[in-house]
């Protein structure tokens, strides 16, 4: 419980108009993107948002030496309650550090403060024909610092890979207050332990990542959009496999399967060819257009063989960006058919691709229930989507038991529970499974050396 | 669930917000979450608070109203939503539903909506505002309730000198049958703030056509925004009554037309008036899509330089864009501004209630007015021409703003 005296000393530090406490002001920092109940409200006693790390410090001490619970949170973009302040105590917004502070051309990095948003920071760097990749499917509205925070994938990454291999350094704002760097622009570098990468993807419990060091590289100077249509799920899977074993390396390869394209068809208000079961978007990138003739050419050829339904190259960026905007708006046009949708974000090995979707076709039909399937076919991460009704009896024990159901095929094939969204609440159960006693002590380790009083985003991850 | 969950109000917003699942792509399109980056500024943050009305987390107190009526209604999140949530009309539901629960509709919209419910009062109104105007007392008022007005005797005379003969518009070859029965909507905005710009229109229709002219009520959409749907629509019955005889109804004011056109939807369970509303709904028009279907030219073609903001109620609520352009190309010289479609937060009274981040809200307006280096801009909305002309003032004189029916 926060004293009067102690709101004071935090309103002190950030002004009175960025500490707020009335009652719906404090409910609107109690859910995120994920599926956690909105009620009963997980309000955070203070919604504290700070400009600089200064502030943020100052308030990490009060808090270290009250052992108030602090959780922060960027756009509460995330799908795993990650930024939900489940114990109460302060909800820390980093919304108002918005600066991209350096951007060094010379060494092709950019330092930038944690509530920049993804696509801010990406065009600013593309202003100087530099590229950042990391694309998660919030990146118009999702900040660095949560991407960091939970090291957030995309499209891009079985070419570019993920946050955490453009981060180089970190500002983090310990447990007490204390501020630390790491990394730093050598590109080289093991000097002591690579505390770098132990924040990237830390969920907010060891440290509050304050600005970001990023690694950027030249940007690809054309791009290209390819439409595949498929009659079935595992074609595609079969296709997007056989292109990678062609020694191909598409930008973004992404799958969707026939209810997904149906939900989009009833969005769009079109019909669906109802021979077609599977679509993938994939995107293609080069020097010149004739290096995407080549690589979309051989693509086709390696389709063909596969059986594909339809191949077809964008022609123009209008439909590209069409049809790149009808992947990223699919997890909401999926949600809105549903009461309710429990998005995974499995992730397994890429030449496991193809038999874990073949073992969820089997998990939903065991369960009776209907699972759409898309994610990023390129590097293994889907994000199986259970459609139900929760308020029907006995569904959320079905429910319950086909996600273990999922788990435990993901695992089965070398896979693990999270690709991109992170653990939070919503997989917590989970965890033990996925890493074992020794992996979860060992983590109990590390949070209890950096934030021995437990403050820090509590009741996450396992 | 709520114990008056059976509220018709909560069960509509009930079935629009609870298809949101909180992403938050809203988010960098909310001009108040631009402005001030809180949660329950933003269109997520009112949709989860009408969410929480509608399933009992939150209980329903002037606090929660004030809340929702923190929302320009300007659609920007319903165009960039996934699933198309129409937070407007959700917000206005729940407007509904806490002004009839905790009998508290905000003292002020009251007495907006009393005025401008008689057509009586609205000449009144008009009349004090002329005649304010006139005496040079305007300026004393606050949030631009007595905007100034640049009139087309204004306009022609600073751009239509010598540049004028630059390029003259070819003669309108405009098809307007005789047999169309045009009648002309004159909202309050437009005949309280902006009477000058009002005969204009009536000029222009005057030019295709011989005009109805009707002593209309008001559109009623003050009135249901904020929780008055009674008086609504009893506005909106006299209406339809009112334009029974017309073909075609014609308003320039977006907001007006954009009610007006929606009417049908609010009338659809009423056996009575069901169809009339539909049949009346189908009539109305905005003046620049009239005009664009009778092809019409502009009088003139001046040497100035135009930009034109999109009012929300026009290009979100109506789809039309491309008209106001084509017909200012056609009158001048065009450029287009950024975010020309971003609300300008006059949003009605908006302005009126929450000064502060309304002007924030304009200065980035003002800010790529000027950026464009256009002598004038153009809107279709008294609403938004009061927030323009402020902005034209408070930019020192570097542009005017003006309706569409002055410069074309």
């Amino acid at each position: 419980m926060m004293t009067d005296d102690l709101k004071k000393k935090i309103r002190d530090v950030v002004g009175a108009e960025n500490a707020l406490d009335a009652d719906l002001d404090r409910f609107g920092y109690s859910y995120d993107a994920s599926f956690v109940p909105l009620f009963p409200a997980n309000k955070p006693e203070l919604v504290v948002r700070p400009a600089t790390t200064e502030e943020v410090s100052r308030i990490m001490a009060i808090a270290g030496e009250h052992g108030i619970p602090v959780t922060p949170r960027g756009a509460a973009s995330g799908r795993t309650g990650g930024s939900i302040p489940l114990k109460g105590g302060i909800s820390m917004s980093l919304e108002r550090m918005t600066k991209i502070l350096e951007l060094d051309v010379n060494n092709m990095m950019v330092w930038t403060e944690a509530g920049v948003r993804t696509i801010d920071l990406y065009n600013a760097c593309a202003a100087k024909g530099l590229f950042y990749p990391p694309d998660p499917a919030s990146w118009k509205f999702s900040t660095i610092g949560g991407n960091v925070a939970e090291n957030a994938g995309g499209m891009r990454a079985v070419k570019y890979g993920v946050t955490s291999n453009y981060v180089m350094g970190l500002e983090v704002v310990l447990a007490d207050g204390t501020v630390l760097l790491t990394g730093g622009k050598a590109i080289k570098n093991v000097t002591g332990y690579n505390l770098t990468s132990l924040f990237t993807g830390s969920e907010g419990t060891l440290g509050i990542i304050t600005k970001a060091l990023l690694r950027l590289i030249p940007m690809p100077k054309k791009r290209g959009t390819l439409q595949l249509m498929f009659r079935t799920l595992d074609d595609g899977c079969t296709t997007v496999h056989q292109i990678l074993q062609a020694g191909l390396l598409p930008a973004a390869a992404e799958i969707m399967d026939r209810f997904c394209l149906e939900a989009v068809a009833k969005h769009r208000k079109t019909d669906l060819d109802p021979a077609i079961g599977c679509c993938i978007i994939v995107e293609i990138d080069g020097e010149d257009d004739a290096a995407l003739d080549t690589q979309a050419r051989r693509m086709e050829e390696v389709a063909k063989r596969c059986g594909v339904y339809q191949f077809r190259v964008a022609q123009s960026q209008q439909e590209s960006d069409e049809l790149w905007a009808i992947r990223r708006g699919l997890s909401s046009a999926i949600a809105s058919l549903v009461p309710n949708r429990l998005g995974e974000d499995i992730s397994v090995p890429r030449d496991a691709f193809p038999e874990v979707v073949r073992r969820i076709g089997a998990i939903a039909e065991k369960h009776k229930l209907t699972i759409a399937v898309y994610g990023h076919a390129g590097d293994g991460n889907i994000h199986p989507s259970i459609l139900c009704d929760l308020s029907k009896p006995g569904e959320e024990e079905r429910v319950h038991r086909a996600v273990e159901d999922l788990f435990d095929a993901t695992l089965a094939v070398g896979g693990t529970l999270s690709g991109e969204h992170g653990i939070g609440i919503t997989k917590r159960p989970y965890i033990a499974k996925a890493l074992g006693e020794s992996g979860v002590k060992a983590l109990a380790a590390v949070k209890q050396a950096l934030d021995p009083k437990g403050i820090l985003n509590p009741g996450k991850i396992w | 669930m709520r114990k008056e969950a059976k509220d018709k109000h909560l069960q509509a917003a009930r079935k629009i917000v609870s298809q949101c699942d909180r992403c938050g792509t809203c988010l960098p399109v909310c001009p108040l979450f631009d402005a001030n980056s809180v949660e329950s500024s933003g269109a997520r943050g009112k949709n989860v608070i009408a969410r929480a009305l509608t399933e009992g987390g939150i209980e329903p107190t002037p606090e929660a109203l004030a809340k929702v009526n923190f929302c320009l209604l300007c659609r920007a999140c319903v165009d960039t939503c996934p699933s198309k949530i129409a937070t407007d009309e959700a917000m206005i539901h729940i407007r509904q539903y806490l002004v009839d629960r905790t009998g508290a509709v905000n003292t002020r919209y009251r007495a907006m909506g009393g005025i401008l419910k008689s057509r009586g009062m609205v000449k009144l109104a008009a009349g004090s505002l002329a005649l304010l105007r006139k005496l040079g007392l305007h300026s004393v008022f606050p949030h631009g309730m007595v905007p100034e007005e640049y009139t087309r005797a204004h306009f022609l005379a600073a751009f239509a000198g010598p540049a004028a003969l630059a390029g003259k518009a070819p003669p309108s070859d405009a098809a307007v049958t005789a047999a169309t029965r045009v009648a002309y909507f004159e909202g309050c905005g437009m005949r309280m703030m902006f009477p000058e710009a009002a005969a204009e229109t009536l000029t222009l229709l005057k030019a295709q056509t011989k005009p109805l002219v009707k002593d209309n009520v008001c559109c009623g959409l003050p009135h249901l925004a904020h929780g008055l749907r009674d008086e609504f629509l009893a506005l909106a019955r006299k209406n339809i009554e009112l334009y029974e005889d017309a073909e075609v109804v014609v308003s320039d004011c977006a907001s007006c037309g954009g009610t007006l056109k929606h009417i049908a939807s609010y009338f659809a369970d009423d056996v009575q008036w069901k169809d009339r509303a539909a049949t009346f709904s189908r009539k109305v028009m905005d003046l620049t899509e009239y005009l664009a279907k009778a092809g019409y030219r502009p009088r003139q073609k001046v040497d100035a330089t135009f930009t034109y903001h999109d009012p929300c109620h026009l290009s979100r609520g109506q789809g039309i864009r491309k008209q106001p352009r084509d017909l200012l190309r056609a009158a001048g010289n065009f450029v287009e501004m950024k975010d020309a479609d971003v609300c300008c937060g006059g949003a009605g009274s908006f302005h009126m209630d929450y000064p502060d981040i309304a002007s924030k809200i304009l200065d980035k307006k003002r800010a790529n007015i000027e950026k464009t280096g256009a002598a004038i801009v153009v809107t279709g909305c008294p609403g938004c021409l009061i927030q323009l002309a402020k902005a034209a003032k408070a930019g020192g004189g570097r542009f005017k703003a003006m309706h569409i029916s002055q410069v074309i």
